[in-house]
């Protein structure tokens, strides 16, 4: 029973730091980023060079979130931009983006499965129960994420400028907000935050180069469910990523692995504005 | 083919101008073109077997069956507007359908028969299942990709939970089948994706194929007019769906193997880069897109395995950020420059005034009757309370000051789901939730205050998707002449737009949108008419000219006119009542005279009233 | 005269803009001295507020040049503009209705020091601001949000402010209150106004000039203070 509790939690947990990047940039720019699960993949690959060299692991996530910004910058001013007005097309040439980058990461480094240093192996007693130690640090560090992430969005400077681009973007413009480097940093955020979390992932899977399309498909689900608030995306992911746990502990694993498209798109039939906190 | 009568030939000059170059009539190039391609196909597929190798042939047998399926794509996404993932999802239910009876039930002519039509059927089912969940009045068109991208991962899953039933992750293979040589296959295959694509050819071309564009271009304005846009959706999805379930059952029969893959996400969105090389919206692009670049991988991934895939992906990024329309656009103008002929000019159209309608307007004296309607944003009360009558042969005008809710109030009227507080009557029926479809069935028609029309539609098509309502949309064809009301021919001859019926609307004049959307709206035969604006920005004489069509409406037609007006000195010259609208509320109501004569109105207009909010 | 010309703080010459094919302005020319308030009067439709989005970058200026103390700004973007030192006070969509009052005066300063360091200003205007800086922007009165956003055009100190039909469905009282802030925003920081009013005694008691905009064209200049104006001007603006 702990143990399904804490599956619940942790499952919930890591949904949501894998589906938290995807959010930042929906929320600021509107734009849906299908390149999500190939960013999530280099994340993956990022921790396994940082620890093939020799470093620490710990060191890998870090280094994701530094390589997915700087790309974020780059890949936005190149593909993004031509296409705020065309939302539909953005969906298309991200999800173009992730090929290319697949495509190149399989060039790179193999199309077979391999394996990351884990920063922390084994497990943690925790009551009367043990239980995986990484997942548990990444849950925490899921937790931090949307704390820092709340923290950026209300008590900075460019959290307020991109509130204002969010809430109306016109005005904010018409006030001196540059908005267009209000949304080239958010996709580098955004982007930095799926490499990481990508590198956080990595030790409780593999990586292979299409390691992230099964996650790309369930944030997508859960962000369109929860809306853009990072108190419903917690909501939404341990709503649905409960409901997979639960599935896939008493139904069948294969279900479990539908649960969260079939409810999500369900959800918003019935309300098209899902769970929006506001 | 028919030769266009007369008055057609007038409305010709103004095509040519249009297009610049001699004018060809699509319906008969349609059909014309639809015949030399067909012919042409169907040589090249009995001449396939005899120059290419069994390799190529077998290859090519894959690929026709999948530029089968990329058709539907095309017509879903590069004319209605869907952005559809899930087209695989029919391929594979067509697929699965062949294997699972041969396997599990019986092999035969009939028990093929059978599966063949399980498979279209199932797929037309689930397809039509879709639709009604992705296609409901106000769904983003994000809602409907979402639920297209839905699809596959279910049916991939619910293979996967098959278990030995369905092969599960491994598929279904060596279940027998008709071990015909692969040139028979090859023909199958070739005359299948011919039918197909020649269908589609005349289809995209037909009246309904225009009131798909109208539909992506406006598909608000579509239900405005008493177009059924998500019926229209859903009956598209489940025909792409039964045509994709055919090429998927002819493939598995052919391979005599079938994967959890055929039905995938992946290949859904390889379907739709194919789609976005080749050109979307222009059918013959997506198939030799789909046929070169699934042919070409076929050699290419053997040698250079990862690095076509790479430039696939880099190619189609480029042409979505730089190139949306797909490369055969471009092809298509380069070999038009080249033979000397300009684009297709649009059909000419003969107008003749369509019969007066045996139901008369009399038995209901107030067709429009409004009772406490009110709309609330939030704690926002944009309307409140407002109640007001309109009569039969009579121009009831709305002002107010911005802000007062005047447009809300038209959109209250035009849309059930808009009111939160309230009842709306139109010739007596209670317009409850009803979508804008909806009510325009009950006869009321609405102009708008902006003149985004049709960009790519011409005049002509325009006042033909008008008369869906009346007349339908042929299917296969495209209409020669057409019958409007009277009132309409006469804004249309008015305005200067009845030798004008080729030209795409977006290269008409201000004046003219202005004229043509009135003259689409009366094209529905309405009996309530709600009219946002519909002189802003027009010249003194265009005013007066409307103003004269608008008050024999209401005389000599009966019309119910409802009028939003900026210029209160036409709206004195035309209007029988005026009703006063306040910061949502109903300031007063009451003859010309009574409400120029309000102290009450003029203070409002002066802005002098002191604020209401605490 | 041998004084020294000024670079006037405003200067708009031959403004041509509009809406897909329609043309709103047809050729509008107006200049604003330092300190200068003037008003641009007009009835709904003859083009006041497309003037000021014009101005701002918000529409593209098919012809003609808007100039800032001599400076070139035609064709840049609205943030450029604002940052050049323009406060745009617009008619619809003024204020972030879900931000806090706090959070929407902030908005207007670009840094949060001097926002800190002038925001004890508005104690002297609009002292009701500092009371509510904490509440949601969206639960004020109308009255009251018409405030926050001339407080937000304040804090700004701008060397331009466009102010687009403030007295709108204002109580007498409150409209007296924005001639005052208006004229003290003048005096203090010798900021140029361009008041776009439908309100007449309210506009001549606070501009210096007028001119009458009608069908996207200036049909009429005068001296404000001028009182045979008002009679002409009203029947320009009458219903």
């Amino acid at each position: 029973m702990t143990i399904l509790a804490l599956d619940i939690v942790t499952t919930a947990l890591i949904l949501f730091v894998v589906a938290a990047g995807l959010m930042v940039i929906l929320g600021v720019m509107k734009l849906i980023n299908f390149a999500h699960g190939a960013f999530l993949t280099v994340g993956g690959y990022t921790a396994m060079v940082v620890t093939d060299a020799g470093l620490s692991p710990w060191l890998a996530a870090p280094a994701a979130l530094a390589f997915g910004f700087g790309a974020g910058l780059l890949i936005e001013r190149v593909i993004v931009r031509p296409l705020y007005d065309r939302p539909l097309d953005a969906i298309l040439a991200t999800w173009g983006l992730g090929i290319v980058i697949t495509q190149l990461i399989t060039l790179g480094f193999g199309r077979e499965v391999q394996f990351a240093a884990s920063p922390m192996t084994g497990t943690l007693p925790l009551g009367d129960t043990e239980y995986s130690a990484w997942r548990l640090v990444v849950s925490g560090v899921a937790l931090a994420v949307g704390a820092g992430l709340t923290a950026l969005l209300y008590l900075t400077r460019f959290g307020l400028n991109a509130r204002a681009v969010i809430m109306n973007e016109p005005l904010a413009r018409g006030l001196g907000i540059d908005s267009g480097r209000v949304r080239a940093t958010t996709f580098g955020l955004g982007a930095g935050l799926a490499c990481a979390a990508g590198a956080l992932i990595t030790p409780l899977l593999s990586v292979d180069p299409n390691m992230g399309l099964p996650w790309l498909v369930n944030s997508f689900m859960l962000v369109l469910v929860s809306g853009v608030s990072i108190p419903s995306l917690m909501l939404a992911s341990l709503l649905l990523g409960g409901a997979q746990v639960l599935v896939s502990s008493f139904v069948s694993p294969i279900l479990g692995g539908m649960t969260i498209v079939v409810l999500a798109a369900a959800l918003l039939r019935i309300n098209p504005k899902g769970l929006s906190l506001g | 083919m028919v030769e266009p009568a007369p008055v057609a030939r007038a409305a010709r000059p103004a095509a040519e101008r249009a297009s610049g170059a001699t004018a060809r009539t699509p319906v008969r190039s349609a059909w014309r073109s639809a015949l030399v391609g067909s012919a042409l196909g169907l040589a090249a597929v009995a001449a396939g077997p005899f120059l290419l190798d069994t390799y190529t042939t077998n290859i090519l047998i894959r690929a026709l069956f999948l530029a089968a399926l990329v058709v539907g794509v095309d017509i879903l996404w590069g004319y209605a507007g869907v952005l559809t993932f899930g087209q695989s999802a029919f391929f594979g239910v067509g697929a699965y359908a062949c294997a699972l009876v041969f396997t599990h039930y019986g092999f035969g002519p009939g028990w093929a028969v059978g599966a063949l039509a399980l498979g279209v059927l199932g797929a037309a089912g689930v397809a039509a299942l879709v639709g009604w969940l992705a296609f409901y009045h106000g769904a983003s068109p994000l809602y409907a990709s979402i639920i297209t991208l839905a699809l596959p991962i279910v049916l991939v899953q619910a293979i996967f939970a098959g278990g030995r039933f369905t092969g599960s992750s491994s598929g279904l293979s060596a279940f027998p089948t008709y071990y015909w040589s692969v040139g028979t296959w090859f023909t199958i295959a070739g005359v299948y994706l011919v039918a197909v694509t020649a269908a589609a050819w005349l289809f995209v071309r037909s009246d309904f194929g225009r009131l798909l564009v109208a539909i992506r271009e406006n598909e608000e304005r579509c239900a405005y007019l008493g177009v059924p846009v998500s019926g229209v959706k859903i009956a598209l999805m489940a025909a792409s769906g039964a045509v994709g379930a055919g090429a998927g059952f002819g493939y598995a029969a052919f391979t005599n193997v079938v994967a959890p893959e055929l039905g995938g996400f992946l290949l859904g969105t390889e379907l739709l880069i194919w789609t976005a090389l080749g050109g979307r919206g222009t059918l013959i692009g997506p198939v030799l897109g789909t046929l070169g670049i699934d042919v070409t991988a076929s050699y290419l991934t053997g040698a250079l395995p990862f690095l076509w895939s790479l430039l696939i992906g880099i190619a189609f990024v480029a042409v979505i950020v730089l190139l949306p329309q797909g490369v055969a656009p471009v092809v298509a103008s380069g070999a038009r420059r080249l033979l000397g002929r300009g684009p297709a000019a649009p059909s000419p159209l003969a107008l003749a005034p369509a019969p007066a309608r045996a139901e008369t307007r009399e038995g209901v004296a107030a067709p429009l009757k409004v009772e406490n309607l009110s709309r609330r944003y939030g704690s926002l009360k944009v309307l409140d309370g407002v109640s007001f009558e309109a009569q039969a042969g009579a121009i009831l005008s709305i002002v107010g000051p911005n802000g007062a809710g005047k447009t809300t109030l038209m959109r209250c009227l035009s849309d059930g789901g808009e009111r939160t507080g309230g009842r709306v009557h139109v010739n007596g029926v209670e317009i409850g939730r009803g979508a804008p479809q909806t009510v325009a069935a009950l006869g009321v028609g609405r102009s708008f205050q902006n003149t985004n029309l049709f960009d790519t539609l011409t005049v002509g098509e325009c006042l033909t998707l008008a008369r869906y309502k009346r007349d339908g949309a042929r299917k296969f064809a495209r209409r020669l002449a057409l019958d409007l009301p009277q009132p309409a021919l006469d804004i249309l001859s008015a305005t200067g737009l009845s030798d004008r019926l080729g030209l795409e609307t977006r290269h008409l004049s201000h004046g003219m949108k202005r004229g043509l959307e009135l003259a689409m709206v009366l094209a529905t035969e309405p009996d309530v008419l709600l009219l946002d604006e519909p002189t802003a920005g027009l010249t003194k004489a265009e005013r007066t000219a409307i103003g004269g069509v608008l008050v024999d409406l209401a005389r000599a037609h009966g019309l119910c006119t409802l009028l939003i007006e900026h210029d209160l000195d036409f709206v004195r010259e035309i209007s029988d009542r005026v009703v006063v609208l306040h910061q949502g509320e109903l300031l007063m109501e009451g003859t010309v005279e009574e409400v120029v004569a309000s102290d009450l109105v003029k203070a409002v207009y002066a802005g002098e009233r002191a604020e209401t909010a605490p | 005269m041998n004084v020294p010309p000024v670079a006037p703080a405003l200067e708009v010459e031959g403004l041509v803009s509009g809406y897909g094919g329609a043309m709103v302005l047809r050729g509008v020319s107006l200049r604003l001295a330092p300190g200068e308030i003037v008003a641009v009067l007009g009835k709904n439709g003859m083009g006041k507020s497309t003037l000021l989005k014009t101005v701002m970058g918000f529409l593209p200026a098919r012809e003609g040049r808007v100039r800032l103390g001599g400076e070139d700004v035609t064709g840049r973007a609205p943030h450029l503009v604002a940052r050049a030192g323009v406060a745009h006070a617009p008619q619809e969509f003024t204020i972030f209705q879900d931000l806090t009052v706090a959070e929407n005066l902030r908005l207007g300063v670009s840094s949060d020091a001097d926002y800190r360091a002038r925001l004890g200003a508005l104690e002297g205007v609009f002292p009701r601001m500092l009371e509510r800086l904490r509440q949601r922007a969206g639960t004020l009165s109308g009255g009251e949000q018409k405030m926050l956003l001339m407080s937000r055009a304040l804090l700004a100190r701008p060397r331009v402010m466009l102010v687009d039909e403030i007295s709108e469905g204002l109580q007498p009282t409150m409209i007296d209150r924005m001639a005052e802030a208006l004229r003290a925003a003048r005096e203090g920081h010798g900021v140029a106004i361009l008041l776009v009013e439908q309100h007449l005694a309210f506009a001549l008691s606070v501009a210096d000039r007028y001119a009458v905009l009608k069908l996207g064209e200036i049909i009429e200049e005068g001296a404000a203070g001028d009182p045979a104006a008002a009679g002409a001007l009203a029947d320009h603006l009458k219903v």
